[in-house]
């Protein structure tokens, strides 16, 4: 998911519409299947492989489960945007060799961690559409109500939810899962070690120097509030007073009105609660 | 002549029917608005701002111990006062509580070296020493909400005095019981790593989330929505429910590292080697009567990862209570419309949180 799809109508609507076509997609797939001949169980080996391959297709895409990995691995389709995709050094970034070579070794390594998560997706898929088909057993489609139709749609999502639990739990898919997420990480500390060079050489701050300056800041703030936490020789009597001196920094005691500017001041996603939780 | 609502063509036309007409009510739900009970802040510091529930009208005013709530970094607080009819806060003000929120902001790239210790000392612990002085008390109630339980739990074993009693919902103290999905995929997480790579977005955590169950939580509960026949009033539940999954706030990126290593990977809590601040948490340094509720299909704290907290923490006076739903259901389903809120404001009522005078 890109941001909140309920911050606004539109977005809304989408995330709905798209949940009902996926939906009706599916119920297609349930009316196409083959009905038992008189004596006979039906052939749902038809049907097995399209709810695979739809549901395989899914998982890729998916903002749930699939890009999910797809964006901690940092590749375009991954939708929450974390880490960030690759730099667009282009060729200034060629100097640095043996960065350049580092970054380049890791998207390597990403493509092919991601072709092992794609045959984790093909091994669910396939695995949930053996569930199903075995658990409908010779559920014709023919006559199918409303109501036995949303029955047959929530026995997929047992058998996709099942499927996907025996999966994911697995000790290599975590192992795998982690992997990504950690090289896709690496990746984009590399691509940054690149971008700082090119920032150092053009004579513009970094983020090793940013960072440092944060460090300085906490130092500053931390000595500061050591300081203004001394024991006040004033305490009111009936207060409790070694613990105040004890604890209390200076900045609790910023104005209310700071607070409630704060309050005030409009934030993604929380229009319309002012005032109020 | 056949059934319209059966066979293809029939099929699709009804339930294209039910979505259509529910689509048309989920527009109507647009500017739904979330949260219900008036506040006003009272104390800030950096990101972190206190809010105080304003009473109710008509409400006791019981002379009551402040009861400061403490959520979880990674979603918004409002879930507990989403809307009136299922409203804890609300429960707890009728009841004639002083409700105390801590919000925690939104972290920006300046918080990124943020520590976990700064939002329990500087943020928890400004919230608390606020109310203490405000009041001229000794010690406040305190209510931790899943990983706020967890800061609540640390908070009062590392100041014992400041706190007369703890309640506590889905929280976890062990992040490694057998059937916890989240911490199998936090285990090999390169923690170092991560935190250089900066603050983590919102949206990250909510597909984590998501990605738990995917089909039933970015398919399914869409699917019923739109083909159950829901009212207007529903979709609204349905879309104040949804705006608040959806807003998580980004996370510091040191904070969050440390508490994957500490809590997921190393799991310090149960096994004592917690430290904050240069200070060891020790559970049974937590000697203030403890009311622990947690949720017994939980898919994010499972039952195991909470049930455990009374064998750990150093009180005498531990109630634990599993509540048949899930985490979200903790919040808004039936259970915490009644079940949930009247246990808290029992169990604190036993637990004498009429206020004493500051001595």
């Amino acid at each position: 998911m890109t941001g909140n799809p309920f911050a606004t109508g539109s977005a809304s609507d989408a995330a709905f519409t798209a949940a009902a076509g996926r939906f009706f997609e599916l119920l297609k797939t349930f009316t196409t299947a083959p009905a038992a001949a008189a004596g006979q169980a039906p052939d749902l080996s038809l049907l097995g492989a399209q709810l695979a391959a739809q549901f395989e297709q899914w998982l890729k895409g998916s903002a749930g489960a699939g890009a999910s990995f797809a964006a901690a691995a940092g590749f375009p389709g991954g939708s929450p945007g974390w880490p960030p995709g690759a730099v667009p050094l282009g060729p200034a970034a060629a100097g640095h060799g043996s960065q350049a070579q580092q970054a380049w070794e890791l998207l390597m390594k990403l493509g092919s961690l991601q072709g092992e998560l794609a045959r984790y997706w093909s091994e669910i898929a396939q695995d949930a559409a053996q569930r199903f088909t075995a658990r409908v057993g010779g559920t014709g489609a023919a006559g199918l109500t409303s109501e036995g139709a949303l029955a047959l749609y929530e026995t997929w999502v047992q058998c996709a939810e099942e499927a996907y639990a025996a999966t994911v739990r697995k000790d290599d898919f975590c192992r795998l899962q982690a992997q990504l997420a950690n090289t896709a990480t690496a990746l984009l500390l590399a691509q940054r070690r690149q971008a700082d060079a090119l920032a150092r050489a053009w004579g513009l701050p970094t983020r090793e120097e940013a960072d440092a300056l944060q460090r300085q800041l906490r130092e500053l703030r931390q000595q500061l509030k050591e300081r203004t936490a001394a024991p006040r020789p004033s305490a009111p009597a009936g207060k409790a007073a070694p613990r105040k001196a004890a604890a209390k920094p200076k900045a609790a005691a910023k104005p209310k009105a700071a607070a409630k500017r704060r309050h005030a001041a409009p934030r993604r996603a929380r229009a319309g609660r002012r005032g109020r939780s | 002549m056949s059934d319209p609502r059966t066979g293809p063509a029939g099929l699709f036309a009804d339930l294209g029917t039910r979505a259509a007409e529910t689509l048309a009510r989920l527009r109507l739900a647009r500017d739904v608005e979330v949260g219900c009970s008036a506040r006003r802040a009272v104390w800030s510091e950096e990101k972190t701002t206190l809010y105080e529930y304003l009473p109710l009208a008509g409400a006791p005013r019981a002379r009551r111990r402040p009861l400061l709530v403490c959520f979880a970094l990674v979603n918004r607080p409002y879930i507990l006062d989403l809307q009136p009819d299922t409203s804890l806060i609300r429960r707890l003000l009728k009841a004639g509580f002083q409700v105390y929120m801590v919000d925690w902001g939104d972290p920006d790239d300046g918080d990124r070296l943020r520590e976990l210790n700064d939002y329990l000392e500087q943020g928890l612990g400004g919230c608390v020493r606020h109310i203490l002085d405000a009041h001229g008390i000794d010690s406040l109630d305190l209510m931790g909400v899943c990983q706020g339980g967890v800061f609540s739990l640390c908070y009062s074993a590392l100041h014992p005095a400041q706190v007369a009693n703890l309640v506590t919902l889905t929280t976890a103290v062990d992040f490694q019981t057998p059937d916890d999905l989240l911490s199998k995929w936090m285990r090999d997480l390169d923690t170092e790593l991560l935190a250089q790579a900066g603050n983590v977005p919102g949206d990250l955590l909510n597909a984590l989330f998501l990605a738990l169950m995917p089909f039933r939580l970015t398919q399914q509960k869409y699917v019923r929505l739109l083909t159950g026949g829901a009212d207007q009033r529903a979709v609204e539940d349905f879309v104040r429910m949804e705006r608040w999954i959806f807003d998580s706030p980004p996370q510091a990126a040191v904070a969050l590292t440390q508490f994957v290593r500490w809590f997921y990977q190393e799991n310090r809590l149960i096994r004592g080697t917690l430290e904050l601040g240069g200070r060891a948490v020790d559970l049974k340094s937590v000697r203030a009567p403890l009311l622990n509720l947690y949720a017994s299909a939980d898919h994010i704290v499972p039952p195991a990862a909470s049930a455990v907290m009374g064998r750990l923490i150093g009180s005498r006076d531990y109630t634990a209570c599993a509540i048949d739903t899930g985490h979200i259901g903790m919040y808004v389903s039936r259970k915490a419309r009644e079940e949930i809120p009247q246990r808290i404001i029992q169990w604190l009522d036993a637990h004498g949180s009429a206020l004493r005078p500051h001595r």
